[in-house]
């Protein structure tokens, strides 16, 4: 190994200790990780690299930098690689009410959250270091939460509450009438806030006139009564979300199953304009490829599961997550099914998708910045990168071989399982 | 339909143009309207060197089929083709109409409101465009088979009304229902005259009057009838002359046992020439089906449409009488004596009719939507394959390109263009096989050599 000379820049402690030391001194909540083949997603591939997490944050990501002496220093072996800690954008994990099939936009996941499960510990061991999750029903089913998966209240382990309304679009008429009710419903609101205002307007302006009357006759100070504040008309619980997406702070994600399905939510959604991305089931026979290009022009992501699927009526292969990303979309993907087993093997099974011809670190990205930014969350986590999240996976090979094992996982800077030499 | 649309616009404003500055129009205006129109290039496609089957005109032999923006721009010879224009060269093969499947069920993809549930890439639609068929009816509503497009696929949200014929009690409720609304109905003439004189006169009672057979009777919408026996269909044809309204008659099964009252009602029928029905053996007169009904109707003066008694795609069960196979139908009716010319109409532009939209589909006339296939021999012949099907102006079948029916005799290339002529001497036979090849075999080496020149012709062309 190789280290130049670069200056590895360290807050408090730059002290320099004559004597070589064994073992890594405590220094702070410091710790420096080297390794060969770092996976950092947002730079690509680092070799040589070294990773310092402090305070459970990337403080500084690199290649070849020394580390300072005292810093508590993890030596990986050659083979080893480090990657991002995965999210899965889109999961159930550890909710269990069943929701209806009307439009119930206003409904938050996270009312059903609920801390300690045993579940989220075991998704942390198998590398899932966030994870969105969202209500459960048809039609309009309601917001989204992103969590760790960690801590025993609700404050601990909400990352963040209302990340993405979830939308099931279908073709047939009730799903497309909901959609299409929803901004309706925000337009009679926007229209009677409107009204409200004007008639505020004229209010104020009468009593301004009115005082000036009153001026007229003695002098008074008038600025008193002026100050009314607007206070526009409360909408709708359920009108709210549609407003909130027209306004840019709330995201969707629009589940559809075929690609017909797409061109119906076009329709439905006609001139209507704000941020949404797709989610997708890739069943064995899915026929999305008709309207990959339409959705690569959009460019807006794409959630699948690492699946090859065939063209259907015959046994032929289809890559769909790799023909998505040639059209132009950005992908991103959840375990192929929705268990702890499944998201043990989602590296492998992603493994799978890339030897077909998926690229290689399009494919990381899909399980980490990806999904990260489905939840809004991408400039806090989802990437090796300092001031991130110190989320990353040690992985004893090349993470998408099945021979290679999940060593260890670091959590928010602290290993939460792994070898104990690792600990 | 919109750069049409815009495109009259931009006329509209050019006339008024004219109107406003009088006879000297600005020449800068003129030209940047111009320019504006230039801007919305049409789409043009031209079926080249078919024999076109016009369906409601002539038969025109190695002519062509010009659609601009999805409609019929020409059709004819020497036509002048745009640069741009995509073409599809049709030499050799057949130019239909797009089939009418006057009802069907799955190739559209979609149940019940058709516009929002129709699946513009469902592998129905595809088998559909294999077997010819351009638009169909499914659930009452009129479609098309539009591939990976929604709009404009539905061409009508009500195709007919049903009525129903059938029990002592329900045949004298609807005898009723037609008298009291006739008598409504001519009241209501009677009054809309003579109240221009008295405005005081009230307008009649619409008590009893039952809205769908006014509708029906105002020849807003069509009555079909589903009906087999032979008393059945005579009640309807009375029913009809007595009100004065042309049924539309599913099945139709002894239609032709009384074929004579059913036209003078100006009936139409929906028959299924392979349609079963044995006899009451117990009656003296005809009864029973026929393979000869859809004949005698049409000679009878009734329109006839023919669909196959399967309506869906369906692979098993006795093969060749799903809707895949409503040419093999249609030519049963011709077994049964039916004109082939006929036999195409009643597949084509009977159905689009019956279905109200005999407008817009169902026979190639400049004005209409392009919608056409190319086959490669006769329409009704059972080798005949559907090569080409073309849905508003665009090209949604190739059956090369297709999985279903692409192994089963492959259309031949297209034949390299030849450098040189080839010697007499050693004329390879693979150009023959390239040609159309069963003719060219059976004639001599000088008619050979002309098929050459005809190759040539054509390469020169593309």
């Amino acid at each position: 190994m190789i280290i130049l000379p670069t200056f590895l820049s360290l807050a408090a402690t730059a002290t320099v200790f004559p004597e070589p030391t064994l073992m890594p001194a405590a220094a702070g909540d410091l710790l420096a990780i080297r390794a060969r083949t770092v996976e950092s997603v947002s730079d690509g591939t680092l070799t040589h690299a070294v990773i310092l997490v402090e305070e459970g944050k990337f403080a500084t990501v690199g290649e070849d930098l020394t580390v300072e002496r005292g810093i508590p220093t993890l030596d990986l072996p050659e083979d080893w690689v480090v990657v991002p800690g995965l999210v899965n954008a889109y999961s159930r994990q550890g909710m269990d009410s069943s929701g209806g099939s009307g439009a119930d936009p206003d409904v938050l996941a996270s009312s059903e959250l609920y801390p300690g499960a045993d579940v989220y510990q075991q998704l942390l061991e198998a590398g899932v270091t966030t994870l969105g999750l969202y209500p459960a029903g048809n039609g309009i089913p309601g917001q989204a939460v992103a969590i760790r998966p960690t801590g025993d209240t609700l404050e601990e382990m909400i990352l963040d509450d209302a990340v993405y309304l979830k939308i099931i679009l279908r073709s047939n008429a009730s799903s497309k009438k909901m959609l299409r009710k929803g901004f309706e419903e925000a337009d009679a609101y926007e229209e009677k806030e409107a009204k409200a205002r004007a008639k505020w307007d004229k209010d104020q302006e009468k009593k301004k006139k009115k005082k000036k009357d009153d001026d007229d006759d003695e002098d008074k100070e008038d600025e008193e009564e002026d100050d009314g504040v607007y206070t526009p008309p409360t909408p709708d619980d359920d009108v709210q979300p549609f407003l909130d997406l027209r306004n840019g702070e709330l995201s969707a994600l629009i589940s559809i199953s075929k690609a017909g399905d797409y061109l119906h939510l076009l329709d439905a959604l006609g001139e209507e304009e704000f941020s949404w991305d797709l989610r997708i089931p890739l069943s064995s026979e899915a026929d999305i490829f008709h309207v990959a290009d339409k959705i690569g022009e959009r460019g807006c992501r794409v959630l699948v599961e690492p699946r090859v699927t065939r063209q259907p009526s015959t046994m032929r292969q289809r890559n769909l997550p790799a023909e998505l990303v040639e059209a132009g979309a950005t992908l991103a993907f959840v375990p192929n099914s929705d268990s702890v087993s499944n998201q043990k093997v989602w590296l492998r099974d992603v493994g799978h998708v890339v030897a077909a011809g998926l690229d290689r670190q399009t494919a990381l990205r899909a399980m980490t910045l990806e999904p990260a930014a489905i939840l809004g969350l991408d400039e806090r986590l989802g990437s090796i990168s300092s001031g991130k999240d110190a989320n990353l996976l040690i992985y004893s090979g090349d993470p998408f071989e099945p021979t290679s094992r999940l060593v260890a996982v670091m959590f928010e800077g602290r290993f939460v399982t792994g070898e104990k030499d690792l600990r | 339909m919109m750069i049409t649309l815009k495109v009259k616009v931009g006329q509209l404003s050019l006339a008024a143009l004219f109107l406003v500055s009088g006879l000297s129009a600005p020449a800068a205006g003129l030209l940047a309207l111009e320019d504006e129109d230039k801007e919305e290039q049409p789409e043009w496609l031209a079926v080249t060197g078919g024999d076109v089957f016009t369906g409601t005109g002539s038969y025109l032999r190695g002519a062509t089929v010009l659609a601009k923006d999805g409609k019929i721009d020409s059709i004819g010879y020497d036509l002048f083709i745009p640069e741009e224009a995509e073409r599809l060269d049709a030499g050799g093969m057949r130019v239909y109409p797009g089939l009418v499947a006057i009802s069907s069920s799955g190739l559209l993809g979609g149940s019940g409101d058709l516009a929002d549930t129709i699946d513009p890439f469902s592998s129905r639609m595809v088998l559909g465009l294999a077997a010819g068929i351009t638009t169909t009816s499914q659930s009452n509503q009129v479609a098309k088979l539009k591939r990976g497009e929604l709009e404009g696929a539905v061409l009508s949200e009500k195709a007919f009304s049903g009525l129903t014929w059938s029990g002592a009690g329900g045949k004298r409720a609807l005898k009723e229902k037609f008298e009291t609304t006739a008598t409504y109905l001519r009241a209501y003439r009677e009054w809309e005259e003579l109240v221009k004189k008295d405005k005081e006169l009230k307008e009649p009672s619409k008590r009893g009057v039952d809205s769908t057979v006014l509708a029906v009777l105002e020849g807003r919408i069509l009555a079909k009838f589903s009906a087999n026996g032979r008393d059945d269909l005579l009640g309807i044809a009375r029913l009809a002359q007595k009100y004065g309204f042309r049924p539309v008659i599913e099945g139709c099964g002894e239609g032709w046992a009384v074929a004579d009252e059913l036209g003078r009602a100006g009936a139409m029928a929906i028959v299924t020439p392979r349609y079963r029905r044995s006899k009451e053996e117990s009656l003296v007169r005809d009864g029973g089906s026929s393979i000869e009904n859809a004949a005698i109707l049409h000679l009878a003066g009734v329109s006839v449409a023919v669909i196959p008694s399967s309506k869906s795609v369906n692979l098993g069960g006795i093969a060749g009488r799903d809707i895949m196979h409503l040419i093999i139908e249609a030519g049963f009716a011709v077994r049964g004596g039916l004109p082939e010319k006929s036999a195409i109409d009643a597949i084509t532009i009977q159905p689009a009719r019956m279905l109200g939209v005999g407008h817009r589909v169902g026979s190639l006339e400049v004005g209409k939507d392009c919608d056409l296939i190319v086959t490669d021999g006769d329409l009704l012949h059972y080798e005949t394959f559907v090569q080409y099907a073309v849905v508003d102006g665009k090209l949604v079948y190739d059956k090369q390109e297709e999985l279903w029916f692409s192994h089963i005799r492959p259309r031949p290339e297209a034949p390299a263009p030849e450098e040189s002529p080839v010697d007499a001497g050693e004329r390879p036979e693979d150009i023959e096989d390239d040609g159309e090849a069963g003719d060219d075999d059976e004639s001599g080496d000088e008619d050979e050599e002309d098929g050459d020149e005809g190759d040539e012709d054509e390469e020169g062309d593309d």
